[in-house]
């Protein structure tokens, strides 16, 4: 060790090395190659080819860059990249467009009674599990049982406590009988989790669903690969041979990968990163209205949040105009504090005007609420999408009204993992779009809702809520939608500054691909490798 | 200090003013050789800069101004905005405190630190030593940053975690360092002279063996502080270490990545940061083991 001072001639080199490690680093960085990129993909040139039962040709397989999934129970399942895999491997009883319409999946036609009580749905002929075992209704009934079973932990609890029975009145037919009407029944069942699963499962994560994809390999925090079903159902479908799914815990390095060929899709990706993808030759953008937002809570059963006037002075801080700009860019829609979005035409409305940005008066209800000094608050954000650059700017924002946030970045699969997100006092959140407005607030904003992170309760909100969810009078659904938006604008406990567009990029040799408002229900089955 | 003996405030005395006078001669030495002058000089100025910082940068650190997202460098803005419309020279200028204080309060902790264990080690020997070296010898056995990525997910990010990754990755070179410069003098005659006087184990420590081992020390301290830096700059970049939106230069150039076609300075300012404030760190560093290598007076 002495030889370490001692010795002549040694001192220089760290200096030496030093400036080659950051001049290397730089270089690394300036050339867009990630050193997080996963090796070994396979090449277009390695792409299996195999042949369905009717002899169309499946070949290519497309990889995928996903940020890792932690849940694989259809259950449980909560963020983009799980419900993709997922909806890759198991069928919904219907399935949703990329318009917002119901189509059929595992059920080929359905009939409602005219109190609206009663779904009879026909199931598909000749499916088989990837264990080789033969669908039925059983394991429709089955599946959906669970689902509303609260003890299996699913949000769907909630969402299905309107259904009284399920039975199998067939080999394949399926009775559904309400206990009031709803008027989005469909699209309840086409829930992210209602993916149907074999009668009695005892493992719910060993991946034998009915899909176009049977899972051969998960390696946890790595990769996911599947091939086509050879016995899928649907004749000609999947197109492709199969699909890796490959884990990347930074999307700065999945579009890396995705500009040096390693991987063919990317989505989810924020502004920054799409609008440098404009020029490469080899790509097609994927830009898709949505109703998908960021959403800026404080828990509203926990101290600062418990007096609302804290996060009165919070939305009073918010500069929204500047937030568009800056985080999104202008792609997308500006936000008004409620789920409800633009894309929900008759739903929405701007009527009702938000309290214009006002430093003073935030700071005021702040010292009305007992915070003359400020407030000192951690902020967690997942690291995707537009989230830390929206905390960036908000926390230059709300310092102007004495709030100090410390903004904590964590990995997707951290800030959703173990509920995580649903207990951190002050987050932002990211919520995926769905096909109508009524899931958000049955399970976000209802008093004790699954997923109701600002474990916020307002009766009057409950009963609006309960009345859009259950008429079946399309003027008075529309009337609560309103009145809904106006009360979370006046004294909500969410910050919804705005409605994202979903961003990616696709290999230009595989075509078919469409993009839905939520990425994970996008559907591999039509995609075509079109690439030699 | 329990045993006085004549002459001990004339000592100390004494001792301060050679010290100053060492600090002169080093500075001195220092300036002698344009290499280590320039080096010397780089680290004044970013320590400077640290302490002034807010007094220079015109704007905030996470200040944004939302109308001048993405402007290239001009003289309202002289490194440029950033996609969000932050003044990349205020966040570097302002940047430089936070790096250059949890790089040094890392090093003198693990400087401390090391002294301490390293001179125990050294000057005591058996077991002490045995179970104090082998157990720094795994921790030098793995790469530092690995260690460091490995602490950082038990501790969780932020500054004081990153505190204590430098001073458990640096603690145990520094204490190797000592030790094997106070092995070599313990057997010296003034030791044991000392020990034959019947002096405390603090006073042989602090006051026979120590000195002797500044000199080594010091050239490794300025070592360990340019790695402590750059360690800290790497942290950031990989997003484990100090926290967003923080002015932290590895953060600045990870966030920058994402931008690199339409905001390149926002990545190359920063990172020019840290390559000049991490050579002239080393550039100093060789200069004071190069001044340091004069004969000891002990």
């Amino acid at each position: 060790m002495e030889g370490k001072y001692k010795h002549p001639g040694t001192g220089r080199m760290p200096a030496v090395m030093i400036f080659f490690v950051i001049m290397a680093l730089f270089l690394q960085a300036c050339a867009g190659a990630s050193a997080t990129s996963t090796p070994g993909p396979v090449s277009q040139e390695q792409a299996s080819q195999t042949a369905t039962t009717e002899g169309a040709i499946q070949k290519g397989t497309l990889r995928v860059a996903l940020q890792p999934i932690v849940q694989t129970d259809p259950a449980l399942i909560s963020s983009d990249p799980e419900i993709m895999v997922a909806n890759a491997v198991y069928d919904y009883l219907v399935d949703i467009t990329p318009q917002n319409t119901i189509t059929p999946r595992l059920a080929v036609d359905w009939k409602v009674s005219n109190d609206g009580l009663t779904y009879v749905f026909t199931l598909v002929k000749g499916v088989t599990f990837h264990d080789g075992s033969s669908f039925s209704a059983n394991d429709v009934v089955w599946t959906f049982n669970r689902l509303k079973n609260p003890d299996v932990g699913s949000s769907t609890a909630d969402l299905y406590a309107n259904i009284d029975k399920i039975e199998a009145t067939s080999d394949l037919e399926v009775t559904f009988t309400l206990k009031n009407p709803n008027p989005f029944f469909l699209f309840d069942l086409s829930d992210n989790h209602a993916l149907v699963m074999k009668v009695n499962t005892q493992d719910p994560t060993d991946f034998n669903g009915t899909g176009p994809f049977v899972v051969t390999k998960y390696s946890p925090e790595d990769r996911v690969i599947v091939q086509a079903n050879p016995n899928y159902f649907v004749k000609g479908e999947p197109k492709l041979a199969g699909i890796e799914f490959i884990f990347f815990n930074d999307q700065t390095a999945q579009v890396d990968a995705l500009r040096g060929g390693q991987v063919d899709l990317v989505f989810a990706i924020s502004t920054d990163l799409y609008t440098n993808l404009q020029n490469e030759q080899d790509l097609t953008l994927l830009d898709v209205a949505t109703n998908a937002f960021d959403l800026i809570r404080l828990r509203a059963d926990q101290k600062p949040g418990d007096d609302p006037r804290v996060i009165h002075a919070l939305k009073l801080a918010t500069d929204r105009e500047a937030i568009f700009n800056l985080v999104l860019q202008s792609f997308g829609e500006p936000g008004r504090d409620s789920p409800i979005g633009p894309l929900y035409t008759q739903y929405y409305t701007d009527q009702y005007p938000l309290p214009a940005r006002d430093v003073n008066k935030a700071k005021q209800l702040l010292a009305d609420a007992g915070y003359q000094n400020g407030l000192k608050l951690d902020l967690h954000t997942p690291d995707t999408g537009n989230r830390p650059n929206l905390a960036a700017v908000l926390k230059d924002q709300w310092s102007e009204a004495g709030v100090d946030i410390n903004v904590i970045v964590e990995p997707e699969s951290v800030y959703y993992g173990e509920n995580h997100w649903l207990e951190v006092n002050l987050g932002i959140t990211g919520w995926g779009s769905r096909p109508y407005p009524q899931f958000y607030l049955d399970v976000m904003l209802k008093c004790g809702a699954k997923w109701n992170e600002a474990h916020y309760c307002n009766s009057k909100l409950d009963e609006l809520m309960t009345t859009a969810g259950t008429t079946m009078d399309e003027q008075k659904r529309v009337e609560a939608y309103h009145e809904i938006q106006q009360i979370l604008i006046e004294e909500g406990p969410i910050i919804i500054p705005y409605f994202f567009a979903q961003l990616g990029a696709i290999n230009n040799q595989y075509q078919g691909f469409v993009m839905k408002a939520f990425p994970g229900r996008s559907d591999f089955r039509p995609v075509m490798f079109t690439g030699s | 200090m329990s045993t006085k003996v004549p002459g001990d405030l004339t000592n100390l005395q004494s001792a301060a003013s050679s010290r100053g006078r060492r600090f002169a001669t080093a500075l001195k030495g220092l300036y002698a050789k344009p290499a280590s002058a320039f080096g010397t000089t780089i680290f004044m100025v970013f320590v400077l800069l640290a302490v002034i910082g807010p007094l220079i940068a015109p704007y905030g650190e996470n200040q944004i101004i939302a109308t001048e997202a993405k402007q290239p460098p001009s003289t309202s803005h002289w490194f440029g905005t950033d996609n969000l419309g932050r003044d990349i020279f205020s966040r570097v200028v302002l940047g430089a405190r936070d790096i250059l204080a949890l790089s040094g309060l890392g090093t003198l902790l693990a400087v401390i630190i090391g002294i301490f264990l390293g001179l125990i080690s050294g000057y005591r020997g058996g077991w002490f030593d045995e179970t104090i070296m082998r157990f720094f010898d795994s921790l030098l056995a793995l790469p530092a940053l690995l260690l460091a990525l490995v602490l950082l997910g038990i501790l969780g990010p932020s500054n004081n975690s990153v505190l204590i990754v430098i001073v458990v990755v640096y603690t145990p070179i520094v204490a190797r360092v000592v030790r094997s410069v106070a092995l070599g003098v313990k057997t010296k005659g003034f030791v044991e002279v000392a020990r034959l006087q019947g002096e405390s184990l603090t006073w042989i420590l602090t006051r026979e063996i120590l000195p002797s081992v500044l000199p080594a020390l010091t050239v490794e301290a300025a070592l360990r502080f340019s790695y402590a830096i750059f360690l800290v700059a790497s942290l950031g970049f990989l997003g484990v270490g100090v926290q967003p939106p923080n002015p932290n230069w590895g953060l600045m150039v990870s966030e920058a990545r994402s931008n690199v076609n339409q905001t390149p300075w926002a990545m190359v300012f920063p990172a020019a940061a840290i390559s000049i404030v991490v050579i002239g760190v080393n550039l100093m560093a060789d200069g004071l083991k190069r001044v340091f290598q004069a004969p000891v007076n002990v």
